[in-house]
């Protein structure tokens, strides 16, 4: 097999290249070019869906005398974003040895907060103490950002004599899940800007080119000539992402971190594949397959065999008048094998 | 007594379709009887890691029956676009492969299936781990050129 998976498009080339174009502590700008848009968009996927990270996941209330409903708060708190860094160390908690979660898959926080003074009080996520043993001193502490003056995001707020007393538990877990335990805030996916590609189709009352700004990157590729010609073989193949986090992952780790969790899916499935392959000798069935009866009846078992039908060994195409595609009962077809050539 | 037994019993038989380790562990019938609990203390422990294992072990990938050498269907249990389609596009490029494509048969079954059908002279199952390899390789340049490319950026931000 001599090509080239690197090459992701038809042009030779060295392989996908990227290029950082803003870094700072809230966000990575990058261009991911010579890649193909379902790897890029794979990236995309799982850097907003598959990073694990840390997040509230039980609260128990003990005093709750505020005007919100205890299970308003404890849906608050969930959202309040938590420092991962350390995260690898710590276990799923559905992983874990102990019975319902200890320190090695889990965080505990406490607040206890009331307003004592005659004005109404804030209480942040700053309130919220870490203890127990932790991995490290930082996993599971609540993210200040500068622009809060230390403080994090507000929890509620109290009435003077008004109490709050709870313990959370925070544990792993990814976005797919829960959203609050997404690893960046957003990110931003663009190609084509000039959409050249006619990917999208812009809404326009006069005219589209007015009516639109242009792309941040609409510099960084060549605008349509005068009268071009559609390119009906084009694809696009250089990415724009934006990648901004809340602080519970740096930004450049979210990426590293989102192709680890590529790599580790591939991973797995290599893994399990080979163990497909363990009973590959004349038995196609694999060695847990269900229980056919000599996998002869198709229909029978439409739902598992393949497109195809005719769950026995022949051949993909079916062949002959035994070959009854699955279109065979469409409302077009008549009968499968009384079917010129389907 | 009896009659509730073959109660319980019906609405297993009707299950015979499914293959019994891919039901949930919660729908499996629970097989150890009062005789395994009284074994000794150590064939006790051994047999509850076995079961760890086989649990842990769920396999994610099948192939699915009425598959031939060359053209076989795969299903992969959770598992979406975000594998389903990089691994279609880079199977694609394999110039032995005749055909790929993915499904997910049903947006709420966590199933996602991949068609191979390949030429003579490679397998479908080889061509699938060909594939799987092929985007690791991807993964791993472009993990490199992103570190590459911090490490530049950085650079420059020093010096600029």
């Amino acid at each position: 097999m001599d090509y080239d998976p690197m090459a992701m498009d038809e042009i030779e080339s060295k392989g996908p290249v990227i290029k950082i174009s803003q870094a700072d502590t809230v966000r990575v700008k990058f261009e991911l070019s010579n890649a193909d848009i379902s790897f890029a968009n794979s990236l995309r996927r799982v850097m907003l869906a598959e990073i694990p990270t840390i997040a509230i996941d039980l609260v128990e209330i003990e005093d709750n005398s505020s005007v919100l409903a205890d299970e308003f708060i404890a849906h608050r708190l969930g959202l309040i974003p938590l420092n991962a860094e350390g995260i690898e160390e710590l276990q799923y908690s559905r992983d874990c040895d102990c019975e319902e979660y200890c320190d090695h898959c889990s965080v505990k926080l406490t607040l206890h907060a009331r307003c004592t003074g005659d004005e109404n009080m804030q209480v942040v996520a700053r309130d919220l103490v870490p203890s127990g043993d932790r991995i490290n001193r930082v996993l599971g502490t609540p993210i200040i950002n500068e622009s809060s003056d230390g403080l994090g995001p507000l929890i509620m707020k109290l009435r003077p004599g008004q109490e709050i007393k709870l313990q959370c538990i925070a544990k792993k877990g990814i976005a797919k899940e829960h959203a609050k335990w997404a690893a960046p805030s957003a990110i931003g996916f663009e190609y084509d800007p000039h959409n050249k590609l006619h990917h999208l189709d812009m809404w326009y009352e006069t005219d589209a080119k007015l009516e639109w700004p242009p792309s941040e990157y609409a510099d960084w590729e060549e605008p349509p000539q005068e009268g071009e010609r559609f390119d009906f073989n084009a694809v696009p193949d250089r990415f724009y992402f934006n990648v901004e986090t809340a602080g519970n992952i740096p930004p450049d780790a979210i990426v590293t971190e989102g192709i680890k969790v590529i790599q580790q899916k591939l991973a797995s499935m290599i893994h399990d594949l080979g163990e497909t392959e363990g009973g590959e000798n004349g038995d196609y069935n694999g060695p847990r397959s269900p229980e056919y009866n000599g996998g002869g009846d198709g229909w029978q078992d439409q739902g598992f065999t393949t497109p195809y039908g005719n769950g026995g060994n022949q051949s993909a195409w079916g062949g002959g008048a035994g070959g009854t595609t699955p279109y065979g009962t469409t409302p077009y077809g008549g009968a499968g094998a009384g079917n010129g050539g389907w | 007594m009896a009659k509730s037994k073959s109660r319980t019993e019906a609405p297993q038989d009707a299950s015979e379709d499914v293959v019994m380790q891919e039901l949930p562990t919660s729908h499996q019938p629970d097989v150890q009887d009062d005789a395994s609990m009284a074994e000794v203390d150590a064939e006790d422990d051994a047999e509850v890691e076995d079961e760890e294992e086989i649990e842990d072990d769920t396999q994610r990938v099948r192939l699915l029956p009425g598959s031939t050498p060359t053209a076989a269907s795969f299903e992969f249990l959770n598992e979406g676009h975000t594998l389903g389609n990089a691994l279609r596009y880079i199977i694609m490029k394999n110039p032995d492969v005749e055909f790929c494509a993915y499904a997910i048969p049903h947006p709420s079954e966590p199933k996602m299936n991949v068609r191979i059908q390949t030429y003579e002279g490679t397998t479908a199952i080889e061509a699938l781990q060909k594939g799987l390899k092929d985007l690791q390789d991807v993964c791993d340049v472009v993990s490199d050129k992103f570190v590459a490319a911090q490490k530049d950026f950085k650079k420059k931000s020093i010096s600029s």
